[in-house]
């Protein structure tokens, strides 16, 4: 009777309810359901029979006469599955599709999830049913048919536990998003479209399941590699104290052999990951040479665009912009400029007391920017006004950054005096060292107070 | 050996000097070909993690910060050096350093607007629209990295907290305990009062003026005199909510 099946949930749209992990393979409508001898269950006409990753489902068909609910059989339950016999009578006939079931004393289809009895094993003294589902519509049997079998093979439903509770979780989400399409593109022959959503689920569980796994695996790998690399840091900081304190022992006759193997022990250092220090004798790894040298000759284009100072972190960005891939570290970058004051290259590094660092020319002179910066901050605007960094920037042709610099490098030289106000920075001309101390207000003819106090008094 | 007096015993000196020399070296060149076995082999391992999990490192932000946590604890740096086996292999390096021109770029694109500090989730929110078609999700936790790989170039690239809120600064304007104070006041409504800095924080109101005013020389804050009551607002770009800057 109807109460041989498991009792299947359905939503209120007609769509089955799935189980945790349960996802749709297959579907084959106006499916009967047949058993060998009529007395275990009436035969169940016209439904769709729906073969998920956990079970099989039969649904009743809206046009059905008789009001028979879902039905389903847990694939576990299943003992065995006929191959498709292909005989003249079968071409006549609608495909078949026959399958053992086992049934449990009671007479109904033997449930795992209801805890009537222990293992299944055939001798149990459990009996089994053959059901015969019959395919009247159209449909992929034979497609079905091999999904059955690899559904049944896989068991599904005893890997449950073992798989992690985020995989389920977001599966389960997965599928119900799942069923929620399905059931909209749900229609009498919509079996195509049914196999695309949950084929797409499918493939996203075995995703997770594989990253899951590859992870797992990942971070086993990664321990062992970490304790090599270990090792191998100690092995290398036995190299670098040998590196630092061989200097001074050597007599100059093994000089350049020490060298060799000094830029090499520099090399593999860097492989390792451990940045080594410049030191005085030693020229860094090879590497940071090479890179010093192309560094050089890159960056005096923009040198001369910028005005003959660049910002560091301007010209790493433009350098590595222009390599494109094989990029620099920040770390590379600084050895590579660190290095140059061994070469003879017309480019130096160069640190300002608020921590910027700069590229500039050698050829560039302090003193020449601050003849500069004088001639600008006489001029009658300026003493009036002051300059700000903008102003001299627009000057001298540098960026603001770089101007401020020098405008608080002049400062400290003694040549010019700030004025701090909401409106920012703004520079003036020290008159101090003009003014004498013991005779503050007597003013010379000549020297930039008079110039001073006729531009301002010229004002409005 | 016997110490000898007189040149003999200065010549049986050097002798000795040179062949404990000659001994050294050779124990020396010993370690030497043992560390390139060494390295040999750790690289070939290397490789091995690489070909299995360098997609892992490239996909998984997780993976990746804890990748960086367990070198960090052996004491290597796998960003150190684009030559280094760790780059070479799993191609991380690439995606640091492109990721830290990245943020340069950004940083220098809103400085007109905050000055010179931007909250660090602004700065993921804008590297993800403008990295829109990289297939790799970037984390903060990458951010952070590749911060603090640019710190080495000076300019004075870190990142400070501020209350709840990290501030990635790239400018090298010295924050002191008086700032950052304000900066987390101000993420309530995005500015502050001076009545409030002095309320809240109980401080003089020359200390709270030469903080604000410091704030609005480097350009941090911006000043609004059009509200009702006629207080002197002072705003902050870069913890407010206002996002969107349009880079």
């Amino acid at each position: 009777m109807s109460n041989f099946f498991s009792k299947a949930e359905v939503t209120s749209s007609g769509r089955p309810v799935f189980l945790r992990n349960e996802v749709e393979c297959h579907l084959l409508s106006g499916v009967d359901l047949e058993p060998e001898d009529h007395h275990h269950f009436s035969p169940l006409k016209s439904g769709i029979f729906i073969l998920t990753t956990h079970r099989l489902l039969w649904l009743p068909s809206s046009s059905a006469t008789t009001p028979t609910s879902a039905s389903a059989i847990p694939l576990a339950a299943i003992s065995h599955i006929f191959s498709s016999q292909k005989s003249l009578k079968s071409v006549f006939h609608s495909p078949r599709i026959r399958f053992q079931v086992l049934v449990s004393p009671d007479g109904r289809v033997f449930d795992p999830g209801s805890g009537s009895g222990s293992g299944f094993s055939s001798g149990s003294g459990s009996r089994s049913v053959v059901v015969t589902a019959v395919v009247r519509g159209k449909g992929d049997c034979d497609g079905f048919l091999v999904k059955f079998w690899d559904s049944w093979r896989t068991r599904a439903w005893e890997s449950n536990e073992t798989s992690g509770s985020g995989s389920g979780t977001g599966l389960a989400s997965g599928s119900g998003a799942g069923t929620g399409t399905g059931g909209g593109l749900y229609s009498a022959d919509g079996s195509v479209r049914m196999v695309g959503v949950a084929g797409i689920l499918r493939k996203e569980q075995e995703m997770w399941e594989s990253t899951d796994k590859s992870l797992q695996d990942a971070f086993q790998d990664l321990n062992a590699l970490m304790s090599k690399a270990q090792e191998m840091v100690k092995l290398a900081e036995k190299m670098r104290q040998k590196l630092l304190s061989g200097t001074g022992s050597q007599t100059s006759g093994t000089n350049d052999e020490d060298m060799g193997s000094k830029e090499e022990i520099q090399d593999w250092l860097l492989s390792v990951g451990i940045i080594s220090p410049v030191t005085k004798e030693s020229a860094g790894a090879l590497y940071h040479q090479q890179l010093s040298r192309q560094l050089a000759d890159f960056v005096t284009t923009p040198l001369e665009r910028a005005g003959g100072m660049i910002n560091l972190i301007d010209a790493y960005c433009l350098f590595n912009r222009a390599r494109g891939t094989e990029l620099i570290s920040p770390d590379d970058m600084l050895q590579a400029c660190s290095l140059w004051e061994k070469f003879d290259v017309p480019v130096m590094l160069r640190k300002f007391d608020s921590g910027v660092m700069v590229i500039q020319n050698k050829s560039h002179s302090d003193e020449e920017v601050f003849a500069r910066i004088k001639s600008l901050v006489t001029k009658p605007e300026a003493l009036r006004n002051g300059i700000s960094p903008t102003d001299a920037a627009m000057t001298l042709g540098i960026a603001p950054a770089m101007a401020k610099e020098h405008l608080l490098t002049a400062e400290s030289k003694g040549l010019l005096c700030r004025d701090i106000s909401p409106d920012g920075f703004r520079f003036y001309i020290n008159l101090f060292p003009e003014i004498d101390p013991c005779n503050i207000y007597f003013v010379k003819d000549y020297g930039i107070c008079s110039t001073w106090i006729k531009a301002v008094s010229t004002s409005g | 050996m016997r110490r000898r007096p007189g040149i003999g015993g200065l010549q049986t000196a050097a002798a000795a000097r040179d062949q404990y020399r000659l001994l050294g070296e050779n124990v020396a060149k010993l370690r030497t070909d043992l560390m390139k076995e060494q390295l040999a082999t750790f690289r070939s391992q290397l490789e091995e993690f690489a070909r299995k999990h360098k997609n892992d490192i490239r996909k998984n932000p997780s993976f990746r910060s804890q990748f960086h946590e367990m070198c960090a604890k052996v004491g290597v740096d796998p960003l150190a050096s684009n030559k280094g086996f760790w780059a070479e292999l799993l191609g991380i390096g690439d995606f640091y350093y492109e990721l830290g021109v990245q943020i340069v770029e950004i940083c220098l694109a809103t400085r007109p607007l905050n000055g010179g500090l931007i909250d660090l989730q602004e700065l993921c929110k804008l590297l993800r629209q403008k990295r829109k078609h990289d297939r790799e999700a970037v984390s903060e936790d990458d951010c952070l990295r590749a911060i603090s790989k640019l710190k080495t170039l000076g300019s004075g690239f870190e990142v400070i907290s501020a209350g709840k809120k990290k501030l990635v600064r790239s400018v090298p304007t010295e924050l002191n305990k008086d700032h950052n104070e304000i900066l987390e006041l101000a993420q309530a409504q995005g500015y502050v009062t001076v009545d409030e800095v002095e309320r809240r924080l109980s401080w003089t109101h020359g200390r709270a003026i030469d903080a604000l005013d410091t704030l609005l020389e480097e350009g941090l804050a911006m000043i609004d005199d059009g509200h009702r009551d006629g207080n002197r607002r002072y705003w902050f770009p870069c913890v407010s909510s206002i996002s969107s800057f349009g880079v």
